[in-house]
C-alpha cells in the first residue's frame, strides 16, 4: 500500500507540515522524558493523559491521511494507519481486527526502543504513546469518535519481550 | 563570513523525513520520530492542568529537562554530522560562537522555533528570540515554551561548558518573553548557575 503523503515547508514560517498537519522532528530522548513524566505523575492520571493527547492529536490526523490517499474500506484504512506510523518513526506493526477489537503486534517501537536505550528494560508497561495512536488507528478505520476503545499493552519490548503486543476492544 | 541562518535551513531543513524499512529514523545518534505538535501541546498542557499547584513546578520542571536532555544529545550528534560539517562548517568564521549560530539554525530547520541569537556574551549569556515557534499554539496559561528553554540551555553548554558530555547543567535559561503570554516574539535568557 502507498500512502500519499504530502510534505510541505513554510519558507516564512519555517514550519512544516504533512498532509495539513503541522508537524516536529524530535529525538527519542524527549519521548522518552515526556513518557517518564507522564509516570512520575500517575497519581494525577500522567499515563491516561498521555494516552489521550495521542489519541487527540492523531485522529484527525490518520483520518485525512487515509482520505487523501483513498482508502475506504476499514481494513484499508486500518492498514493505512499502521503504515502511517512506521512513516513517522514509530516503529513498525502488525495489525488485526474488525469493528468490535483486535491485536497490535509491535515488532519495532520507537517508544520502547527509546526508553532502553535510555534507561534499559522496565519493569512495567510504558507506551502509552503507542496504545492512544492504537485507538485513533481503529477509530479512523471504523468511523468512530475519540474514547471509543479500550487499548492496553499486554506485551512489552521495553520489558524484554521479542516484541509488544496490544488489545483492542470496543468500549 | 558568519553563518547565515536562512542558508542553512534551505540546505537542512530536509523536507520529506520517514521511516525506514524498520519503521524508525536513525540520525544524529539517535531515533528521530516526527509527529504531530498538537500531541507535544495537548500533554504538556493537559499534564499542568492536572496537577495541584504545589505540582506545577515539578511538571514544568520535567517538560523542561525532557527538551534539555534532547538539546543537550541530539545537539551534539548534529554538530558533529557529516550535514553539518558540509552546510555549516565553512560560514564558520568566529569559532563556538558560529558553531552556536548553526545550531540554532538546525533548530529552526527542525521546525521547532523560527529563531536566532540577539545578543552573546561568549561563555557567559545569551539572548534568543523566537518570531515563530509551534508552543506558542498551546493553551494555558503565562509563559510555557518549555522546549525552546530547555534546549537554549543545552545548546549554549554544548559550546561553552565542559566538552560533551561532561557539560550539562553549568547554564540556567530563562523565559522572560512569550507570543503565548501576548507578547510580539519569544525571548529566552541563558547565564551561568
Amino acid at each position: 500500500m502507498a500512502l500519499n503523503l504530502n510534505f510541505t515547508f513554510d519558507d516564512n514560517t519555517y514550519r512544516h507540515y504533512l498532509n495539513g498537519e503541522l508537524m516536529v522532528l524530535h529525538c527519542h530522548h524527549y519521548m522518552a522524558l515526556y513518557t517518564k513524566l507522564a509516570e512520575d505523575m500517575s497519581d494525577y492520571g500522567g499515563p491516561k493523559i498521555l494516552k489521550e493527547s495521542v489519541e487527540d492529536a492523531f485522529l484527525g490526523f490518520i483520518n485525512q491521511v487515509v482520505s487523501d490517499s483513498s482508502l475506504s474500506d476499514p481494513a484499508s484504512r486500518l492498514a493505512g494507519g499502521a503504515e502511517l506510523y512506521s512513516v513517522l518513526g514509530l516503529g513498525t506493526m502488525e495489525v488485526s481486527g474488525s469493528e468490535a477489537g483486535g491485536e497490535v503486534s509491535l515488532v519495532r517501537s520507537h517508544v520502547d526502543e527509546g526508553w532502553k536505550k535510555k534507561w534499559g528494560n522496565n519493569h512495567k508497561f510504558i507506551n502509552h504513546f503507542t496504545c492512544g495512536y492504537v485507538a485513533a488507528m481503529f477509530s479512523a478505520a471504523y468511523g468512530k469518535g475519540a474514547r471509543t476503545y479500550d487499548v492496553n499493552e499486554v506485551a512489552s519490548i521495553a520489558m524484554g519481550e521479542a516484541k509488544g503486543r496490544i488489545t483492542v476492544k470496543q468500549k | 563570513m558568519t553563518v547565515l541562518r536562512d542558508t542553512v535551513v534551505k540546505n537542512l531543513a530536509e523536507i520529506e523525513v520517514k521511516g525506514d524499512q524498520d519503521g524508525l529514523i536513525p540520525a544524529f545518534n539517535v531515533l528521530v520520530n516526527n509527529l504531530p505538535t498538537a500531541f507535544w501541546n495537548n500533554f504538556a498542557e493537559r499534564m499542568v492542568a492536572a496537577v495541584p499547584a504545589d505540582q506545577r513546578a515539578a511538571v514544568v520542571e520535567g517538560l523542561v529537562l525532557s527538551a534539555y536532555e534532547c538539546g543537550y544529545h541530539t545537539g551534539y550528534g548534529i554538530i558533529t554530522s557529516d550535514e553539518f560539517k558540509s552546510v555549516v562548517e565553512p560560514m564558520v568564521t568566529e569559532g563556538a560562537k558560529d558553531v552556536l549560530r548553526g545550531a540554532f539554525a538546525v533548530f529552526t530547520a527542525w521546525g521547532w522555533a523560527k529563531s536566532g541569537i540577539v545578543q552573546l556574551k561568549e561563555g557567559e549569556r545569551m539572548v534568543i528570540r523566537a518570531v515563530d515557534y509551534y508552543e506558542s499554539d498551546s493553551g494555558g496559561e503565562g509563559l510555557r515554551a518549555y522546549m525552546i528553554n530547555g534546549i537554549s540551555k543545552a545548546f549554549f553548554e554544548l559550546a561553552y561548558a565542559s566538552p560533551y558530555p561532561d557539560g550539562m547543567n553549568t547554564f540556567n535559561c530563562k523565559q522572560t518573553k512569550g507570543i503565548e503570554n501576548g507578547d510580539s516574539f519569544g525571548e529566552f535568557v541563558v547565564e551561568k548557575k
